[in-house]
C-alpha cells in the first residue's frame, strides 16, 4: 500500500509539473504579450517595452521559464492587472467559496447518485429503473444556466425563501454560517443536480453489473437476505468505478460553475476567471488555471487511494 | 443408509423474454445419501446446474418449479423465502465452478467464511474467526493462520477452490452441492480437490451432490452416478454398475470420448445438443444416436433396470461397449504424405520475464526483476508429428509456445527450415511467422466479437496480400468446409455459435496461410468431452491428410497421449522429461512425470483406495511456478 501511495504521488507530481509548463507557455505565447492587454489602447511601441522590462517580461523565454518556477515555489503568483493586488491573495479570497461549493456539490450528488444508482441497479430492466433512466436523460439535456434561472425564480422570487446571490446578507451585522449555508443552497443544489444525471446512472450501470457476478450467488447460497448482499457484498465493489470518475470530475464541475457562479453572482474563482478573462488578466487566469488543474490532479489522487482502499488487487503494483 | 437429499419428480421450466415457459428440467428423481457422493454428469446445456439452484432454490424469479426436493425429511419447495434463507449455508454448503469469481474479490477470505458461521449460529466476531482458522486448517490450506485475512487473489486456483470449500463446511452442513468444482483446474490440483470432498463427507457424514461434465474424474471417488441428457435422466445407479456396464448409448458415448493410452481413435457424438426449444418428442438422444429404431424418435423410452442401474433406452440391453464403439468410431483419413524431415528445431531456449518494475522509482532507474520462466529447451519437431508439451500451470509450457511463435524474446535459437528466427533479415522473418500459427484456449475470447466468422478465418489471407473480397470469401468456405462446418457460418458473428464450432473456426483460420506448424495451446480444455473428441479427431485427420506438425500444449495428459507422438514433461520452466509417447507413459523416469500420470484417470488401477487416495495434498515433486 505504502508503495503504491509513493508511486502514485510521483506521478501526480510530474503531472502538476507538465501543467506548469503547459500553463507558462500558454500564456506567454499570446499574441503581443501582456502587455498589450494591459496597455490596450495606450499601446504605443515605447510604452509596450518600457511596460515589458519592468515586468521582466523582455528577458529570454527560458529565463522568464526559471524565474516562474521559482517565484512559483516561493507561492509568488504575481499581481492582477486589473485590480492591482496580489494575485495569491485575490485568488486564495475566492478559492474558499468555490471550494465551500464544490464539497457541497459533490456530496449531494454522491449521496444522490448512490442512492438512485442502487434504485436502478436493483429495478434493472423493470419500470424503476426505466423511469429513472428518462429522468437522467432530461435532467442530462437541461442547461446549467437554465436549471439556475429557474432555481432563482422559483426559490428567490416566487416563494422568497432562499437569497438568489452573493455569499453574505449585507443588511446583517454578524451573518454568520446560516447565513452563509442559506446563500450556499441553490449555487450547490444547481451544479450538484447537474452530476447526479451522469453519476446515477454510471453507478447503476455498475450495481447491475456486479449484481450478475458469481461472488453475488455465493453470498445467497450462504443465505443472507438480498439486502444484506447488497450492502455487504455489492455495494464496495460496485464503488469503485464511482470513485474513478468522481476523482476526473473536477474540471466539469469547474466548467459548470463558470456559469452558476456567473448566474447566482457567486464570488467563487469560476467567476473571477470570468471576470479576468474579459479583461485579459493573465497573472489571475493563469493563477486559477493553475489551481484548477491541482485540484484535478489531487482529485485524481484522492480517488486513486481511495480506490486502494475499497479493493485490495489495486494495492499492488 | 439415510437419505440426505431425494429429488422426487423435480423439474423447472423457465422464461425466456415473453414467451411461454420452457421445460429445461425433466422429472429427476435422484437421492444423495448421507456420507456419500452422488455425481450428477452431463455436458453444456444437459440442466444439471439447474437442477443444483433449484435444490437451492436460487433459480429466475420467471422460475416453475415442480416436484418435491426433500433435504433429511424436509420439503424445501414448500417453506418460506425466509425458512428457506435457514437452510442456505446452514443445512446446504455450495460451491461454485471459478472459486476466483465466486468469492468476493474485495473482502478477507477470513471474513467470508466467518459470516456465513456467524449468519446462522448468532456467534460472535471472535468464534466465528476461530472457527474460518480451524476450517481453513481442515481444508488443508498451509499456514492457515497466516492466510486468514488474505483476498482471494492472492491464492492459487487450487487453494481458493479449498478456501470455498471450507466456507460451505462452515456450518456443518448435512448437503454439499459441488458444481463443477474442479472444472478449469489442472488435473492434479483437480484430484486433490476431489479427494478432499471424498475424506471431508466420510469424516462429516454428509451428502455430496458432484455436478460434472467429465465422467472420468468421479469414477473413484462417487458412490451413485446420474446421467442428464437434455433435461431429462438417462441412466442412474450406483457408480460401481454403472462403470462396470453403461447401457445407455449416450453414458457409453460419454466414456469412450475420454481419452486412453493407446487408443487409435476416439468415440465421438455427432451432432449437437438440442435447444430447449426444439427438442424431439421421443428419447432426446435419438437424433445423435447410432443404435436408433423408428420407435424411439416418437415416445420416450421406460426405466429399465439391470444389476445397479437404471436406464431410460429401447436397446439398453442389447448393446454393448464394444459394439457402440465400433457403431460410433469413424476411420480416420489416410496419411497422405509420409515424409519426416525436421519441421522446427529448439536449441537451448531460454526466457526471462523481467517483473514490470515495483515501483515508479525503480522504473525511472530501471531497476527490474527478472524471473527465469523456462531455461535450457532443446528439441526438434518433425514435419507431421505432434510433439505434446505437458505440465500444471506456471510451468512455462504457453511460454514455450509464444516463444516458438516469435511473440516474446528469448535466448537461444528457434530454427525454421534451416534458418534461425534470429538471424534472419526482417522480410524474411515475417514470411517465416506466417509458417507456425497458433489454436488457443479460449476461441471466443480470441476473436473480434464484431467482425464476421468469413472475415476472422480470411484475416491472414488480407494480411498476406491476397485481393478481392470475393475471392478471400471463396478461401474462407473452402477452410471451413476442412474443419467439418458449413460455409452458411460465414455471416454469422462469434456470439451465436458453440464452443466446438468456435475452436473450429479458430483452426481454420490457423490453416489459413497453409502453415507447415500449429501451436495448440490447451485447445480443448474449455470443452466438454464429446466436443473435444470431435476436435482431437480433427485435429488428427488434419495433420495426417498435410503433413502438419503441432505443437499440443496441454495439461491433460489423457488428450496429449492420444494425439503426441512424443512427449516433453515441462516442471518449473525446465524439461524434465522428453520422449516417445509410449516410453514417457509407460516408463517415466522423473517422479513429477509420474505424478501428473497417476493424476490421469485411465492410467492408474481401478481399485479403489490405490496409489492416488493417498496423494491428496503432496507438493514435494512440484516445483514453485517461475511466473
Amino acid at each position: 500500500m505504502l508503495r503504491m501511495i509513493a508511486n502514485r504521488l510521483a506521478t501526480a507530481i510530474l503531472s502538476l509539473a507538465i501543467l506548469i509548463t503547459i500553463v507558462f507557455f500558454m500564456t506567454h505565447a499570446t499574441p503581443g504579450g501582456p502587455a498589450f492587454s494591459i496597455l490596450g489602447q495606450k499601446a504605443t511601441p515605447q510604452a509596450v517595452q518600457q511596460l515589458n522590462a519592468r515586468l521582466g517580461l523582455a528577458a529570454p523565454l527560458w529565463q522568464q521559464y526559471l524565474l516562474w518556477w521559482w517565484h512559483l515555489l516561493q507561492g509568488r503568483l504575481g499581481y492582477s492587472y486589473l485590480l492591482n493586488r496580489p494575485v495569491t491573495q485575490l485568488v486564495g479570497d475566492y478559492m474558499m467559496n468555490t471550494l465551500a461549493l464544490y464539497v457541497g456539490a459533490i456530496l449531494l450528488s454522491l449521496v444522490l447518485s448512490i442512492g438512485i444508482g442502487l434504485v436502478q441497479g436493483v429495478t434493472y430492466g423493470r419500470w424503476p429503473a426505466r423511469l429513472i433512466g428518462a429522468l437522467q436523460l432530461s435532467l442530462y439535456a437541461l442547461p446549467t444556466f437554465f436549471v439556475g434561472t429557474m432555481f432563482i425564480l422559483y426559490f428567490g422570487v416566487k416563494w422568497g425563501v432562499l437569497p438568489t446571490g452573493g455569499i453574505t446578507n449585507l443588511r446583517l451585522e454578524q451573518p454568520g454560517l446560516l447565513d452563509y449555508g442559506r446563500h450556499l443552497a441553490l449555487p450547490v443544489l444547481t451544479i450538484g443536480l447537474l452530476g447526479v444525471s451522469g453519476l446515477s446512472r454510471y453507478f447503476g450501470t455498475s450495481v447491475h453489473e456486479e449484481l450478475g457476478k458469481d461472488y453475488v450467488r455465493t453470498a445467497l447460497a450462504k443465505g443472507l437476505t438480498f439486502r444484506a448482499v447488497l450492502f455487504k457484498h455489492v455495494l464496495r465493489n460496485a464503488l469503485r468505478p464511482l470513485v474513478t470518475i468522481l476523482g476526473l470530475a473536477f474540471p466539469g464541475i469547474f466548467a459548470g460553475s463558470v456559469l452558476v457562479e456567473t448566474v447566482f453572482n457567486y464570488p467563487g474563482l469560476g467567476y473571477l476567471l470570468w471576470r479576468s478573462a474579459l479583461s485579459q488578466d493573465y497573472p489571475v487566469i493563469s493563477a486559477i488555471v493553475l489551481l484548477i488543474g491541482a485540484l484535478t490532479v489531487i482529485g485524481n489522487l484522492l480517488a486513486d487511494l481511495v480506490n486502494g482502499l475499497l479493493d485490495p488487487r489495486e494495492r499492488y503494483e | 443408509m439415510s437419505a440426505a437429499l431425494t429429488l422426487d419428480q423435480l423439474s423447472v421450466a423457465l422464461k425466456r423474454g415473453r414467451g411461454k415457459p420452457i421445460a429445461v428440467l425433466d422429472d429427476i428423481n435422484l437421492t444423495v445419501n448421507a456420507g456419500e457422493m452422488t455425481a450428477l454428469v452431463g455436458e453444456s446445456g444437459s440442466g444439471k446446474t439447474i437442477a443444483s439452484l433449484g435444490v437451492i432454490r436460487l433459480l429466475p424469479r420467471s422460475a416453475e418449479v415442480s416436484g418435491r426436493v426433500m433435504l433429511a425429511g424436509t420439503d424445501l419447495t414448500a417453506l418460506t423465502e425466509s425458512e428457506m434463507r435457514r437452510v442456505r449455508g446452514r443445512d446446504i454448503g455450495m460451491v461454485f465452478q471459478n472459486p476466483l469469481s465466486a468469492l468476493n474479490p474485495t473482502t478477507r477470505v477470513g471474513n467470508q467464511i466467518a459470516e456465513v458461521y456467524r449468519l446462522h449460529t448468532g456467534e460472535t466476531d471472535r468464534a466465528a474467526r476461530a472457527r474460518a482458522l480451524d476450517l481453513l486448517g481442515e481444508v488443508g490450506i498451509p499456514d492457515p493462520s497466516d492466510r486468514l485475512d488474505d483476498y482471494p487473489h492472492q491464492f492459487s486456483g487450487g487453494m481458493r477452490q479449498r478456501v470455498m470449500i471450507a466456507m460451505a463446511l462452515a456450518c456443518s452442513p448435512k448437503l454439499l452441492i459441488a458444481d463443477e468444482p474442479t472444472t478449469g483446474l489442472d488435473l492434479l490440483v483437480a484430484r486433490q480437490i476431489l479427494a478432499l470432498l471424498s475424506r471431508l463427507r466420510r469424516e462429516h457424514r454428509m451428502g455430496v451432490l458432484f455436478i460434472t461434465h467429465d465422467l472420468s474424474i468421479v469414477e473413484e471417488h462417487a458412490d451413485q452416478v446420474h446421467v442428464l441428457y437434455a433435461g431429462k435422466s438417462v441412466e442412474w445407479g450406483t457408480a460401481r454398475s454403472f462403470f462396470a456396464q453403461p447401457r445407455h448409448p449416450y453414458s457409453q458415448a460419454l466414456l469412450g470420448a475420454v481419452p486412453r493410452l493407446g487408443q487409435t481413435r476416439l468415440a465421438s457424438i455427432p451432432g449437437n445438443l438440442p435447444d430447449p426449444e426444439t427438442r424431439p418428442p421421443g428419447c432426446r438422444f435419438a437424433p445423435r444416436c447410432a443404435f436408433r429404431e423408428p420407435a424411439c424418435e416418437t415416445a420416450y423410452p421406460a426405466p429399465e433396470t439391470t444389476g445397479g442401474t437404471m436406464f431410460a433406452c429401447r436397446r439398453g440391453r442389447e448393446i454393448n461397449p464394444a459394439a457402440m464403439l465400433d457403431a460410433v468410431l469413424d476411420d480416420p483419413a489416410p496419411i497422405a504424405a509420409p515424409s519426416r524431415g525436421t519441421a522446427l528445431e529448439v536449441t537451448k531456449l531460454g526466457v526471462d520475464y523481467e517483473r514490470t518494475a515495483t515501483s515508479f522509482f525503480q522504473g525511472m532507474i530501471g531497476r527490474k526483476d527478472k524471473m527465469r520462466a523456462l531455461s535450457d529447451i532443446s528439441f526438434s519437431l518433425r514435419q507431421g508429428e505432434c510433439l505434446g508439451i505437458v505440465g500444471q500451470s506456471g510451468s512455462g509450457k504457453s511460454t514455450l509456445g509464444r516463444a516458438v511463435l516469435q511473440m516474446i524474446s528469448y535466448q537461444g535459437h528457434v530454427i525454421l527450415n534451416g534458418e534461425a528466427f534470429d538471424t534472419m533479415p526482417r522480410q524474411q522473418r515475417k514470411l517465416a511467422r506466417r509458417r507456425i500459427q497458433v489454436v488457443f484456449q479460449d476461441p471466443k475470447e480470441s476473436m473480434n466479437p464484431r467482425m464476421r466468422i468469413g472475415d476472422i478465418v480470411a484475416e491472414p489471407l488480407k494480411l498476406a496480400g491476397m485481393r478481392g473480397q470475393r475471392a478471400r470469401m471463396a478461401q474462407a468456405a473452402a477452410l471451413l468446409d476442412r474443419v467439418g462446418l458449413s460455409e452458411r457460418m460465414l455471416n454469422l458473428f462469434p456470439g451465436s455459435v458453440s464452443g466446438g464450432q468456435a475452436q473450429r473456426i479458430a483452426i481454420a483460420r490457423a490453416l489459413a496461410t497453409n502453415p507447415g506448424i500449429i501451436v495448440l495451446d490447451e485447445p480443448t480444455s474449455s470443452l466438454d468431452v464429446s466436443t473435444q473428441a470431435l476436435l482431437l479427431n480433427l485435429l488428427k485427420d488434419l495433420a495426417r491428410q498435410d503433413g502438419l506438425s503441432y505443437m499440443l500444449i496441454s495439461h491433460d495428459i489423457a488428450a496429449v497421449s492420444y494425439m503426441a507422438d512424443r512427449i516433453a514433461v515441462l516442471n518449473g520452466g525446465a524439461m524434465v522429461e522428453f520422449g516417445t509417447a509410449q516410453d514417457v507413459l509407460t516408463r517415466p523416469t522423473n517422479a513429477y512425470t509420474r505424478e501428473l500420470i497417476a493424476a490421469s484417470p485411465h492410467f492408474r488401477t481401478n481399485q479403489p483406495g490405490g496409489p492416488t487416495e493417498t496423494m491428496e495434498f503432496n507438493p514435494s515433486t512440484v516445483q514453485p511456478s517461475a511466473v
